[in-house]
């Protein structure tokens, strides 16, 4: 018992003499801050970028964090990366260990569309422009952001619109299998879709607006019951996705229908398998959303404003229309 | 050189072990990270550990009466969703001071699941901790909700006057208080005596159901402290915030020298091994260490301890007390005091 409570006391001791060191070193805060400013400053020349990725290990985040580093090698800066392994709660305490490294810029890739927020606003007191990667905030998250980089989801239901409309000829009944309900990137793909359409004077005609959640497994069911309840009428399809455009594929083939009538397929993202579908002749195009473009912007987006410059607010990506016609010389997404 | 003094060092080096292994963790710290024992990194450390530390300090009561509580992480959630999304309608305040009652209710649940339906405290708060998650997920709809103004919540997670933050300075208070409870207070003794023998402890008048009904309550409440701060600081309760910080909190008792066998518990040792964890994951994330290696370093630290902690409680009867070792050392220093050191020598 003596010994425990020894112990214990002595760690408490430790514990408010570690209290009180911070508290003794307020005084001298300023002068502390600066060499530590200076000491970063001369190991990253350029200057550093704090860079919260959303994980380590995964097929579209992983490609996009490598690209992040390779533009800051060009760039002449050092990034710091912290993954929040798809855990907000860490992603908030990782913005607070951002600002207090004192970074010349953060990188935050948001996993929520308002708990970052107070981060945000801690990141802007303290100066620091912070750009938000990929996935979009909530509007009062946007007003405290230097700029969002990332792929504009609306744009991608247009250019499938564009490239269904243009196969079809104007003509025509199609179905769309979109992703979750409510989901932002649902809603985005689906509206620039059917507005496209109505914008370019199509007579194609909506048969069907089916939700999968971006799962091929219930694309395939989903996709049966349009098979067996419009057959022959369906001109052409709308994925919101390519896992789900594979799952159409499958359900006509499992329906024991001829592939080469398969008719017109559109899907988004740039899938290593639909590029082997469109090789095959199954799908007709996809929009190429690159991972290596969305890390590459977003630190470019940093190093100008490292460099004092102003961006715009909103930085969509290059998206690219896969087609037979460029299908060999691009390279899939993931 | 006195042999026998050498070995109750060594024993006294592993006795220590949470010292040693926070001074190891921070000397490597402060190499792998420039300006490391600055007023900043060190306050954002223990920022870092704080709402994980503040659910270390329930389970310390509920690990010391020889049970387990599972369910923290899912309380901590709830308690957050409830903080945050009564703010509309009661005020921020009331609102907080409701999603710590709600720690306080679930705490009770697995009192009455431990103690009146005597369920193996695993089995019982595993269960209550699905139960409270999914009734998170319920009445949130599986989203997050966001309060009605984010400067509120800055005040638990900015620093105060540029010291440690709000959060962090509730942490110590209530390690401090804990402290003190378990070792200068007839209440904090009886809790070691019903970790360690229930029974003798019974026997001896303690009410020893009501300690463990207790000592989850406890554990509740401070999970629920943890939840209402962690949503405040973020200005959002959502039905995943904590899934993976029972275990974490688990590991930071246990490597404070805590034992899950119960009766063994100090609230210095979980301070350390919460500052241990806090330090470990500020250095290797500053130095771009993957999470997984920062859990591979966590669960080397927490086996090695295991395993020094066998080895000093076979040998117990040796006294390596602090300040026995400190005499024994001055004596060594001081060669013409033979007398003395050879009285203390016999005295071992």
């Amino acid at each position: 018992m003596r010994t425990r409570t020894g112990l214990g006391g002595l760690i408490a001791i430790a514990a408010l003499t570690l209290t009180a060191g911070c508290a003794a070193e307020t005084a001298t805060t300023t002068d502390t801050n600066a060499a530590t400013a200076d000491d970063t400053v001369a190991v990253a020349e350029g200057g550093e970028v704090c860079y919260i990725t959303a994980a380590e290990s995964h097929p579209y985040v992983t490609p996009a964090n490598e690209a992040i580093d390779e533009a800051a090698a060009a760039a002449g800066l050092t990034v710091i990366r912290l993954s929040q392994e798809f855990d907000v709660q860490t992603g908030t305490d990782q913005m607070n260990t951002c600002i207090g490294r004192g970074s010349d810029a953060i990188i935050l890739w948001p996993l929520d569309p308002q708990a970052y927020i107070p981060g945000l606003i801690a990141a802007k007191e303290a100066g620091i422009p912070t750009i938000i990667i990929n996935s979009p905030m909530d509007d009062e998250a946007l007003e405290l952001v230097a700029s969002f980089t990332g792929p504009d989801v609306y744009e991608e239901g247009q250019l499938a619109a564009d490239s269904l409309n243009e196969a079809l000829g104007g003509e025509g009944s199609v179905v769309i299998i979109a992703g979750q309900a409510g989901n932002g990137t649902t809603i985005g793909r689906t509206d620039g879709f059917t507005d496209r359409l109505t914008e370019l004077g199509s007579n194609i005609e909506v048969l069907q607006v089916v939700n999968a959640d971006f799962d091929q497994q219930k694309a395939l069911v989903a996709s049966r019951d349009l098979i067996t309840r419009f057959g022959d009428e369906i001109n052409g399809v709308y994925a919101n996705d390519d896992t789900m455009a594979r799952g159409f594929i499958d359900a006509w083939k499992e329906a024991g229908l001829d592939t080469a009538a398969l008719p017109p397929i559109v899907g988004i993202n740039g899938q290593a398998d639909a590029f082997e579908s469109i090789k095959a002749g199954e799908m007709l195009s996809t929009i190429l959303q690159s991972p290596y473009e969305d890390g590459k912007l977003a630190l470019e987006t940093v190093a100008r404003l490292i460099a004092g410059e102003t961006v715009e607010k909103r930085l969509p990506i290059k998206l690219t229309v896969i087609n037979s016609s460029n299908v060999e010389s691009e390279m899939p997404a993931f | 050189m006195n042999g026998a003094l050498v070995t109750d060092l060594g024993f006294a080096l592993v006795r220590y072990r949470v010292l040693v292994i926070l001074a190891v963790t921070f000397s490597v710290a402060s190499i792998w990270v420039p300006g490391f024992f600055s007023a900043g990194t060190l306050s954002l450390s223990l920022d870092r550990a704080a709402t994980m530390g503040l659910l270390a300090v329930g389970l310390t009561v509920v690990l010391l009466a020889g049970q387990l509580d599972l369910s923290g992480g899912a309380i901590l959630a709830v308690a957050g969703i409830t903080a945050i999304g009564l703010q509309e309608s009661m005020g921020q305040i009331p609102a907080a001071f409701v999603g710590v009652m709600v720690g306080v209710l679930a705490g009770g649940l697995n009192a009455f699941l431990v103690v009146v339906l005597r369920i193996n405290s695993l089995v019982a708060t595993l269960a209550s901790m699905l139960f409270i998650r999914a009734v998170g997920h319920y009445i949130t709809d599986s989203r997050p909700v966001s309060g009605i103004d984010p400067f509120f919540g800055l005040t638990v997670s900015r620093p105060i006057e540029g010291t440690i933050t709000g959060r962090s300075l509730l942490f110590l208070v209530a390690i401090v208080v804990l402290h003190f409870w378990l070792t200068r207070t007839v209440s904090g003794r009886n809790m070691f005596a019903v970790g360690s023998n229930f029974v003798s402890a019974t026997a001896s008048g303690v009410r020893s159901r009501a300690y463990l009904a207790g000592s989850f309550v406890f554990s509740g409440a401070m999970a629920g402290i943890a939840g209402v701060i962690q949503s405040l600081s973020v200005n959002t309760g959502s039905p995943v915030f904590g899934e993976s910080i029972v275990l974490t909190a688990i590991a930071a008792v246990v490597i404070g020298g805590t034992r899950l066998e119960g009766g063994r518990a100090s609230a210095g040792g979980t301070l350390g091994g919460v500052l241990t964890l806090g330090a470990l994951t500020t250095a290797m994330e500053f130095q771009n260490i993957p999470a997984y290696i920062q859990q591979i370093a966590a669960g080397l630290i927490l086996l090695l301890l295991i395993l020094l902690d066998q080895l000093v409680s076979r040998r117990n009867s040796r006294d390596v007390g602090l300040r026995s070792l400190v005499r024994r050392m001055k004596a060594l220093s001081r060669p013409h005091q033979e007398k003395e050191r050879k009285h203390i020598s016999h005295e071992n």
